[in-house]
C-alpha cells in the first residue's frame, strides 16, 4: 500500500514537472524590418502591423525590440506626414503617438542584429535595446526585407545569411535565452531561410518557397506605394479578427491553417521538426503564447496567515527594524562614549555616496607605447639612411 | 633585345634594303647570362616577397585568434547532472546543541540519539543537518550572522538549538525565536533519555522539530539540483516552490531598486522616503547583503494617466470603495508612459510603485479580497495607497506631503514585496533563518548557472571554430573553474557564507566570459564569398607571377638536362 502511494506521488510529481515545462514566464518580441527607403514602405508597415498587434495583446514596450531601418512617418514624400499605414483605407495610424522604436537608421545592421541575439552588447548599452529573455522566455522573432536564397539584405550593402541566424539562435539555446521561438519571415525565398536551423524548440514560418516572390497586397494610391505584402497582411487578418483578447484559446495550427496559397500567392512553410513533441505539440501552443503577455500578477491577501503571506512577513520585518533601531542606538552610544563628536547614527544605514568625480584616463604604459614609437621611427629613419648610402655606392 | 623591325628607317636599313637578297628573319640572339641572371632576381625577389612578407601578412591579419580553454574540465562541471563529475555539491548543516542544565554525558547520548534518528529520517543525502554539542562558553546564540566571516575556517552555525528544562510539561514544546537563528526547545526533566535507550521521545521530538525547519529548504535544493521528487515533498509544496522559482527576479550581482510615486493629480508632491527606506527598506537590504548588492533610486510622477486602454476602475456601491478588477492589473502600470526601467547600470531594475488615485476614485483597491498591493513576477510591486483626503474650499483633495508614518504600510509591503521577488523561502517563521536558508538556495542556484555556463561556452567553441577567443575569456574561465571548485568545497565544509561569495565571483566571470564582446565575427563566410573577394584582387596579380615562375622553372629544369647531356 505504502509502495503504491509512493508511486502516485511520484506519478503526480512527473504530471506536475511536465506542467511546469510547459510553461513560460515572460514574452519577448524582435520585429526587424531590414530595407531602407520610399519603396519600401511596406515592410516598415508589415513591422508597425505586428508591432501593434503584440502590444495590443499585452507585450510592453520594454520586452518588445522595433527595428526600424528608415523613417517613413518623415519621409519628405509622405502624403500624409507623421503616419504610416499599412491598409489603403487608412484608418489605423500605426505610428500613433505612442510607439518606441530600439534601433533606427543605420543602427540596424547585421551585426547589431545578432548581438542582440547573443547579448553580446558594451555594458553601456541601455537596457531598452536588450533582449533580456531567459530560459523561461517565448520569443517571437518577426523579420521582413528583400531577400534570396538563403539570405536577407540588411540595408543596402550586408545581408545575413541562414547560417548566421541558425548559429544566432543556438548560442540563445546554449545560454538558455528562450524557452520557445517562434521565427516568422516575409521575404522572396523566405522558407530557405530557416533551413539550417539546429537548435530546439524553435518553430519557423516564412511566406515563400526557394525561388518564389513573395508579393505586396495592395498600393495605396496616395501613398503612392503599396502598403502591405501580402503573407503578413493575411496573418494579421487573422490576428487580429480571431485573436481579439489575451484569453484567446486560438492555438498555432489555427493560425498555420488559415494561410491560403490563391490569396497570398506562394507557398508559405512551416517548420516544426525542432519542437519538442514536433507538429502535434507545437500545433498545441496558442497564438499568445508568442504574441501575448503572460503576467500572472498576484494579488496579496492581506488576511492570510500561512507562512510567507504578507502578514507573516510584515510581522518579521517589523521586528527586524525594530533590533536595527536597538542596534544603532547602542551603536550611537558606543560613539558617543568614545567622544567622537560626529553622529553616525544614521550613517549606518546607508553607506555614504563615494563622490565620483573627474578622473585620468588610464595612462598605464603611455611611456612604453612611446618608447615603441621612438624605435620604430628610428628603424625605419636607420633603413632609409643605409639604402640611400648603399644606393650611392652601388651607383 | 628583341630586334627592332619597326617602321622606323634607319640608314643602315635602307642599306641593307638595297641588297638583292631577300633578308632572312634571324632568331633574336641568345640571352646574356646577365639577363637571364636578373630576370631570375627579379622573380626570385617578387617571390620572396610574397612568401616571407605578404603570406606571413594575410596569415597574420586574416586568422581568427582563439585562446585555448579547458575545454574537458569545463564539460566536467556542466557534465552530467546524476553525477557531478567535478563536484558533488552537499550542504551539510551545523546545529549546535545547547544544553546548559544537563550532564555532558547525558547531552553526549541525547546528541547520539537524536543525530541518529536525523539520519533515518532525511532521505535526501545531499542536504543533511550535523548536530555538536555548543560549549556554553561560547555560545552567544547566533544573532544571524550571515555570512560574516567569509574567510573564517569553521562551519557556519545554522541554528543552535537551547534545552530547557521546565517543570509541568506533559510533553517537548519548541518555541522558534522570529529574530535570531535559535530554537528553544522546553522538556520536562525526565524525559532525557537513559543512556542504555536508543530511542526517547525528546530525541524523536527534536528530530522531527529540525526535520520539519529544514523541510522546504531541503525540497527547494532537490528542486534546483533536479534530483527526482523528495517523496515527502507534497506536490502542494513542490508547486509553491516552482512557483516561487519562476516569479523571482534572475540572480543579479546589483539590483537597482526603484521606489516611485504616481498620482494622477498634482497631489501629494513630496514624500519622506529617506526616512521612510532609511526606516524599512535598509535593516533589510543589510540583511541581504551577502547575497547582493542594491542601489536605490525614487522619483515623483504628478499627473500619471493610465494607459488609454487600461480599463478604468469601477465603483461598488458595496464595498464603497472604486475596485481594480484582478484580471485587469497587468494593464495597470502604463509601461508607455510611465518613466520606469531606468537604464542604469548593469543589473536589472526592481520597480515598486506607490499609487496615489486622485481624490475622485478614492479609497481604490482590488475587487476580489479588497487588497491593495500586489506583485508583477519579475518586475516588482505596486501599492495603492489612500490617503486621508484633506476638505478645503475647492473641495476634497490627497495631502499635499506624505509624512514617514503614511508611507509605513507602503514600505512595509515592499520590503516583504522584496524578500517574495528575491525568492526567499516563505518557512520556517524566522527571518534570519530564512535569510540563510536563500544564502544557501543562492549558492546552489550560482553554482548551477555558472557550471552550466562554461558547459555552453566549451560546446559553443567546439561548434563554431570560426567565432574568436580572446585571452580575456580564458583568464575568465580559469577564474570560474577555481572559484567553483572552492565553491564545492566551502559547501562540502559547511561555510555556505564563503561558498556563495565564490560562487558570486564565479557567476559573474563566467557570464563575462560568455558574453565577451569580440566573440561576434561576421560569423560565417560560404566559400564563394572568399572566392569573390580575393579573385579580383589575386587575379591580375597571380597570373604574371605564376606564369614567370613556371618559365623560370622550366628554362631551369631544361638547362639541367641539357648540362647532363653534355657531362655524359
Amino acid at each position: 500500500m505504502a509502495l503504491l502511494s509512493r508511486f502516485l506521488q511520484a506519478f503526480a510529481l512527473l504530471l506536475l514537472a511536465i506542467a511546469v515545462s510547459a510553461e513560460h514566464t515572460s514574452n519577448w518580441a524582435v520585429l526587424v524590418s531590414t530595407s531602407r527607403f520610399w519603396f519600401n514602405y511596406r515592410h516598415l508597415a508589415n513591422v508597425l502591423s505586428l508591432y501593434r498587434t503584440v502590444k495590443r495583446l499585452g507585450i510592453p514596450d520594454s520586452q518588445i525590440i522595433l527595428m526600424l531601418p528608415d523613417d517613413m512617418a518623415c519621409n519628405p514624400r509622405n502624403a500624409f506626414p507623421g503616419t504610416v499605414y499599412s491598409n489603403a483605407d487608412r484608418a489605423v495610424d500605426l505610428y500613433g503617438d505612442n510607439i518606441e522604436v530600439d534601433y533606427r537608421g543605420y543602427e540596424v545592421t547585421v551585426e547589431n542584429f545578432i548581438r542582440l541575439l547573443t547579448d553580446r552588447l558594451d555594458e553601456d548599452v541601455p537596457r531598452s535595446k536588450r533582449l533580456g529573455s531567459d530560459s523561461g522566455s517565448n520569443v517571437l522573432v518577426y523579420m521582413t526585407g528583400h531577400g534570396g536564397d538563403q539570405f536577407l539584405k540588411f540595408q543596402d550593402a550586408e545581408e545575413i545569411g541562414a547560417w548566421d541566424l541558425a548559429h544566432a539562435f543556438e548560442q540563445m539555446w546554449e545560454k538558455k535565452r528562450y524557452h520557445e521561438l517562434l521565427f516568422m519571415i516575409d521575404t522572396c525565398q523566405a522558407n530557405t531561410m530557416y533551413t539550417h536551423f539546429y537548435s530546439p524548440n524553435i518553430i519557423a514560418t516564412g511566406s515563400s518557397e526557394i525561388d518564389q516572390s513573395s508579393y505586396s497586397h495592395h498600393a495605396d494610391n496616395d501613398v503612392g506605394v503599396a502598403v502591405i505584402d501580402r503573407w503578413t497582411y493575411y496573418v494579421l487578418e487573422f490576428l487580429e479578427t480571431q485573436v481579439t483578447s489575451v484569453t484567446s484559446k486560438l492555438n498555432l495550427g489555427d493560425l498555420f491553417d488559415s494561410y491560403d496559397e490563391s490569396k497570398i500567392h506562394s507557398q508559405p512553410g512551416v517548420r516544426w521538426d525542432l519542437f519538442t513533441g514536433q507538429e502535434q505539440e507545437g500545433r498545441l501552443r496558442t497564438v499568445v503564447d508568442f504574441f501575448g503577455n503572460v503576467q500572472n500578477v498576484e494579488v496579496e491577501n492581506a488576511n492570510a496567515t500561512e507562512p510567507g503571506s504578507l502578514k507573516e512577513d510584515l510581522a518579521e520585518i517589523a521586528r527586524l527594524v525594530e533590533k536595527w533601531q536597538k542596534r544603532d542606538e547602542e551603536y550611537a552610544d558606543v560613539l558617543a562614549r568614545n567622544d567622537t563628536d560626529e553622529s553616525h547614527s544614521s550613517s549606518l544605514h546607508l553607506k555614504p555616496k563615494s563622490k565620483v568625480g573627474p578622473t585620468k584616463m588610464t595612462e598605464d604604459g603611455s611611456w612604453g607605447k612611446r618608447l615603441v614609437g621612438l624605435a620604430v621611427v628610428g628603424v625605419c629613419s636607420a633603413i632609409w639612411i643605409a639604402g640611400s648610402v648603399l644606393g650611392r655606392k652601388s651607383g | 633585345m628583341t630586334i627592332k623591325t619597326g617602321d622606323q628607317e634607319s640608314p643602315e636599313d635602307s642599306t641593307s634594303r638595297a641588297d638583292p637578297k631577300p633578308s632572312v628573319k634571324s632568331p633574336p640572339p641568345p640571352e646574356t647570362p646577365a639577363a637571364v641572371q636578373t630576370r631570375f632576381r627579379v622573380i626570385a625577389a617578387f617571390w620572396a616577397v610574397i612568401i616571407f612578407l605578404g603570406f606571413p601578412i594575410w596569415w597574420k591579419t586574416t586568422s581568427i585568434y582563439r585562446a585555448s580553454l579547458p575545454i574537458e574540465e569545463m564539460v566536467d562541471w556542466a557534465g552530467g547532472k546524476p553525477f557531478w563529475q567535478a563536484c558533488r555539491p552537499v550542504f551539510p548543516l551545523d546545529i549546535h546543541l545547547a544544553t546548559p542544565s544537563m550532564q555532558s554525558a547525558d547531552a553526549q547520548h541525547l546528541l547520539r540519539t537524536t543525530q541518529h534518528t536525523l539520519d533515518d529520517l532525511n532521505e535526501f543525502a545531499a542536504h543533511h543537518l550535523r548536530l555538536k554539542l555548543a560549549n556554553d562558553s561560547a555560545s552567544d546564540y547566533g544573532e544571524g550572522d550571515l555570512g560574516a566571516d567569509a574567510s573564517g575556517e569553521v562551519a557556519d552555525t545554522a541554528l543552535t538549538v537551547r534545552l530547557l528544562p521546565q517543570e509541568n510539561l506533559l510533553g517537548p514544546r519548541s518555541e522558534l525565536h522570529a529574530a535570531a537563528t535559535q530554537l528553544d526547545v522546553f522538556y520536562p526533566p525526565n524525559q532525557v533519555p537513559a543512556p542504555s535507550s536508543w530511542n526517547s521521545p525528546l530525541s524523536t521530538y527534536i528530530a522531527e522539530e529540525l526535520q520539519g525547519l529544514y523541510g522546504e529548504e531541503k525540497a527547494t535544493i532537490a528542486h534546483i539540483l533536479h534530483t527526482a521528487g523528495l517523496a515527502s515533498t507534497s506536490p502542494q509544496l513542490a508547486e509553491d516552490i516552482s512557483r516561487r522559482l519562476r516569479r523571482s527576479m534572475k540572480y543579479a550581482e546589483t539590483y537597482h531598486l526603484s521606489f516611485s510615486l504616481f498620482t494622477p493629480g498634482s497631489r501629494p508632491s513630496s514624500w519622506d522616503i529617506e526616512a521612510a527606506v532609511n526606516e524599512y527598506v535598509s535593516p533589510l537590504l543589510k540583511a541581504l547583503s551577502p547575497i547582493s548588492d542594491f542601489t536605490v533610486d525614487t522619483q515623483v510622477q504628478l499627473y500619471a494617466n493610465f494607459a488609454p486602454t487600461a480599463p478604468k476602475p469601477e465603483f461598488d456601491e458595496s464595498e464603497a470603495a472604486w475596485t481594480l478588477k484582478k484580471e485587469d492589473l497587468s494593464a495597470f502600470v502604463n509601461a508607455a508612459e510611465w518613466p520606469l526601467n531606468p537604464s542604469i547600470g548593469s543589473g536589472p531594475t526592481i520597480n515598486f510603485i506607490l499609487y496615489v488615485p486622485e481624490p475622485s476614485q478614492s479609497p481604490l483597491i482590488v475587487k476580489e479580497n479588497r487588497a491593495s498591493s500586489w506583485i508583477v513576477p519579475q518586475w516588482g510591486g505596486v501599492f495603492l495607497l489612500n490617503p486621508t483626503l484633506s476638505n478645503d474650499k475647492t473641495g476634497e483633495s490627497n495631502p499635499a506631503h506624505l509624512s514617514q508614518d503614511s508611507l509605513g504600510p507602503a514600505f512595509m509591503t515592499f520590503s516583504h514585496q522584496l524578500l517574495t521577488l528575491l525568492g526567499t523561502p516563505s518557512t520556517p517563521a524566522s527571518l534570519p533563518l530564512r535569510l540563510q536558508t536563500s544564502i544557501r538556495v543562492r549558492a546552489a542556484t550560482l553554482l548551477l548557472s555558472a557550471s552550466s555556463t562554461m558547459g555552453s561556452l566549451a560546446s559553443l567553441t567546439e561548434s563554431l571554430p570560426s567565432i574568436p577567443i580572446p585571452a580575456t575569456v580564458a583568464t575568465s574561465v580559469s577564474t570560474t573553474l577555481s572559484h567553483l571548485s572552492s565553491t564545492c568545497s566551502h559547501l562540502r565544509e559547511g561555510r555556505f557564507g564563503a561558498a556563495l561569495a565564490s560562487a558570486r565571483v564565479a557567476e559573474t566571470e563566467a557570464e563575462r566570459s560568455f558574453f565577451e564582446k569580440s566573440m561576434v565575427g561576421q560569423v560565417y563566410f560560404p566559400d564563394e564569398h572568399k572566392v569573390a573577394v580575393y579573385l579580383p584582387l589575386l587575379g591580375p596579380i597571380g597570373v604574371p607571377l605564376v606564369v614567370g615562375l613556371l618559365k623560370e622553372i622550366k628554362r631551369i629544369i631544361a638547362g639541367r638536362k641539357a648540362k647532363r647531356a653534355a657531362a655524359s
